[in-house]
């Protein structure tokens, strides 16, 4: 029971690495088709994935990812009123979304034939 | 949007305290990350429909704890900043800000600027030597208590009476030497354990 416990926590933890490792992949390829401000990077995210954990989270990586070169920002007015942050990928930005686009391809066909024995064991 | 005044006065302490979060951040980046959150609060309620308190309370749960923002948004922007090799004077900056915010930056900051001061102290001594060839260098002398003392002296002042000089010449190439490399250990050191901050307090 008790350890039953801890690895369904060790298990939760584990997922939100891996959910935060993805993040990055995730808003480059988001962006991938166009100009997006902040909230609706946010609506893919979470329409496609579960990997938004706080609506935060995304605010510091994609100013992370600006630090880095990958995405430009600009102020746009909007029809609302406020200035939205608008983001879109750079040129080192569409190259790093392919790299990791094909890292993750790789790693989880790997990964796919490594769990292949496990799909119909425990039930 | 026309909020109520207490749902006004919500947005605003929040946007504040995140302000206030980011001290040490360059002025522009915390004032332009600010304006982004205010801009998806804005959204957040006008979509929302209803623009009682508690609605604005729910907008602002769901974005996350501001102190937590400001600290994800301060540990993202040095980690990006630890990449490539840095000038010392580039790595003390990066160090000043992390100081700013973490005792274990306070304590790396300390031990960095002792290793490049150790470093500027060899390299200086080297480069005085072809100057002062008698009195800068390496000296051993025995106190008054009879301990050993090792000095690396400049040259300005003539060493103690009874001190003797341990690498005559060879100060210059080892002193060189040492200098380069205990500079480039310092930084290595000071960056690794930034970027060990970072992974902890990102990932954890």
């Amino acid at each position: 029971m008790d350890s039953g416990e801890r690895q369904q926590w060790s298990g939760g933890k584990w997922e939100v690495q891996l959910r935060k490792g993805c993040l990055e992949l995730a808003i480059l390829a988001v962006l991938w088709g166009g100009r997006l401000y902040g909230l609706e990077i946010l609506k893919r995210l979470e329409d496609g994935s579960n990997l938004i954990i706080s609506e935060g989270t995304v605010y510091p990586l994609l100013s992370r990812l600006k630090a880095l070169g990958l995405v430009n920002s600009e102020w746009l007015e909007s029809e609302g009123g406020h200035p939205r942050k608008y983001y879109v990928l750079t040129k080192s930005g569409k190259q790093r979304a392919l790299e990791l686009a094909s890292i993750w391809t790789r790693f989880s066909s790997s990964m796919s034939k490594l769990l292949g024995p496990l799909s119909g064991g425990n039930k | 949007m026309i909020l109520s005044n207490e749902a006004q006065k919500s947005v605003e302490e929040y946007l504040s305290t995140l302000r206030a979060r980011l001290r040490g951040v360059k002025e522009q980046d915390a004032q332009d990350f600010v304006e982004e959150l205010r801009s998806h609060i804005q959204d957040k309620i006008s979509t929302a429909g209803e623009m009682t308190p508690s609605a604005v309370e729910r907008v602002l749960t769901a974005l996350g704890n501001p102190e937590e923002l400001a600290s994800e948004f301060k540990t993202n922007t040095l980690l990006t900043k630890t990449e490539g090799i840095k000038s010392p004077a580039r790595v003390l900056s990066i160090l000043l800000h992390w100081a700013s915010f973490s005792v274990t930056g306070l304590f790396t900051l300390a031990g960095a600027i002792a290793g490049y001061f150790v470093g500027g102290v060899l390299f200086v001594c080297a480069l005085l030597k072809p100057f002062h060839p008698h009195t800068a260098g390496l000296w051993a002398f025995r106190d008054e208590t009879g301990d050993l003392n090792l000095s690396f002296r400049l040259g300005a002042a003539s060493p103690p009476a009874a001190a003797h000089e341990l690498l005559g010449w060879w100060i210059v190439p080892i002193g060189l030497l040492a200098a380069l490399v205990l500079v480039l250990a310092t930084s290595q050191l000071a960056l690794w354990s930034a970027r060990k901050f970072k992974r902890s307090n990102v990932l954890a």
